[in-house]
């Protein structure tokens, strides 16, 4: 009987813990997290790649960093986390499929750029860069509120 | 013969320079976004304008004779962009921006309307305003007459005076970055400093040189990058509306045309606000 008691006890216990990590506020700090990280690399990556600093020997850790994060961006907006302190709007569950392919967009972009930051050649590294900008503009204006 | 090839290539080229220019001028005011609405033909209007006074729709502008401006002359559209004065003569509500407008040159107005009259006819009756009981076009007369005094004199030095009929003129940065006061006139001793109620009940930034709200702290290399990219300083990228006029024009700017307006925003008064 004792053992029972113990093992529902533990039952409960991880249902809960793991029902706590699903929560979708938890989601929401998770990706504003990450979208900070993506601005973060996005921000240092520009400041290389239009000369204002000689660090080239980290552009393509950046590039790669951010190719990374951005791989998957659609599991960061899980349904049911659009409240609170959010920016993400309500059409990204509403237009699904349009949200998807913007998020693909920004997964070939950042892919794109890791791959000429390798290669090296700094026309072909700023012309990535410069389509890693018009995913992470195009997805925003769509999807995301307007802060200031 | 070859008198004759060389009159019809100079005419040919005449046209595409000035076809060129015409696209250029059309990019570079943001005609296309404002007069199309989401996901309708382009330039048939139909874009719904939300404001403190109503909701706005954007009239046909394409070269349909019946629904758009086909039927217009040269002059009808200078006085319509320049003056807001419409060919019944009856003046438009200032959602349409001639208040920036007027400051262009007739011989730009007169270049946009031979070139929007090549651009395809799109069929297209103009939609109503949704306006409360108060608010009639006939006041806009009268709102015209508030807008009397002159605008400050250009620059004197040439590349600033580009920038500023950019940032002015053509661009209309002020109907959005300027505050309005109650009559809705623009505030001119606020100029660019930014707005708690823009377009689509958005707050608009301060674009003035002022170090704590404005952008002063961006170099012009940052300010060239952002009006070409979109990309802040900080690595995040713009939103909403001025995705829209990042795309359409200020990406599409000449590398001169782009440095002369961020050399003349960075030359503008720094004021403090929203």
């Amino acid at each position: 009987m004792k053992m029972i008691f113990a093992l529902i006890t533990v039952a409960l216990a991880t249902a809960f813990v793991s029902a706590q990590a699903e929560e979708p506020e938890n989601y929401i700090k998770y990706r504003q997290a990450v979208m900070k990280a993506i601005g973060g690399h996005t921000g240092a990556a520009s400041q290389i790649v239009r000369g204002k600093v000689s660090q080239q020997a980290d552009l393509v850790m950046h590039a790669e960093a951010l190719a990374g994060l951005s791989a998957h961006i659609t599991r960061l907006f899980p349904e049911g986390s659009d409240f609170g302190e959010t920016k993400a709007k309500e059409e990204i569950w509403s237009q699904w499929d349009k949200f998807e392919q913007a998020a693909d967009e920004a997964k070939k972009a950042t892919a794109a750029f890791a791959a000429a930051t390798a290669g090296g050649d700094a026309e072909q590294i700023a012309g990535a860069f410069k389509d890693v900008g018009k995913s992470c503009k195009g997805c925003h204006k769509d999807f995301r509120v307007k802060d200031d | 013969m070859r008198h004759w090839l060389a009159t019809t290539l100079a005419i040919f080229w005449t046209a595409a320079g000035f076809c060129a220019e015409g696209e250029y001028l059309f990019d570079t005011a943001g005609c296309l976004a404002c007069h199309t609405a989401e996901g309708g033909p382009p330039l048939a209007g139909g874009r719904p304008f939300e404001t403190p006074y109503g909701v706005f729709y954007s009239p046909n502008i394409s070269p349909d004779p019946e629904t758009g401006i086909g039927d217009w002359t040269r002059s009808d559209f200078i006085k319509a962009v320049k003056h807001g004065e419409a060919p019944d003569g009856s003046a438009y509500f200032p959602v349409f921006p001639y208040p920036s407008y007027r400051l262009m040159t007739d011989a730009d107005a007169g270049k946009l309307f031979e070139y929007l009259q090549t651009l395809e006819p799109q069929l297209q009756p103009n939609r109503d305003h949704d306006l409360p009981w108060w608010l009639a076009r006939w006041m806009m007369d009268l709102w015209q007459w508030l807008l009397q005094e002159d605008p400050p004199p250009p620059p004197s030095d040439p590349k600033l005076a580009r920038g500023r009929y950019l940032v002015d003129a053509l661009g209309h940065c002020g109907e959005c970055h300027t505050p309005r006061g109650w009559t809705g006139v623009s505030d001119r001793s606020r100029y660019l400093a930014g707005s708690k109620d823009g377009p689509e009940a958005e707050s608009v930034p301060n674009i003035t040189p002022d170090r704590d709200e404005g952008i002063g702290k961006w170099d012009a290399d940052d300010l060239s990058y952002f009006l070409e990219s979109g990309e802040l300083p900080n690595g995040d990228y713009t939103g909403s509306l001025m995705t829209e006029v990042i795309d359409n024009a200020t990406s599409k700017l000449s590398a001169s045309d782009r440095e002369a307006m961020v050399e003349y925003l960075r030359s503008i008064p720094a004021t403090p606000g929203p």
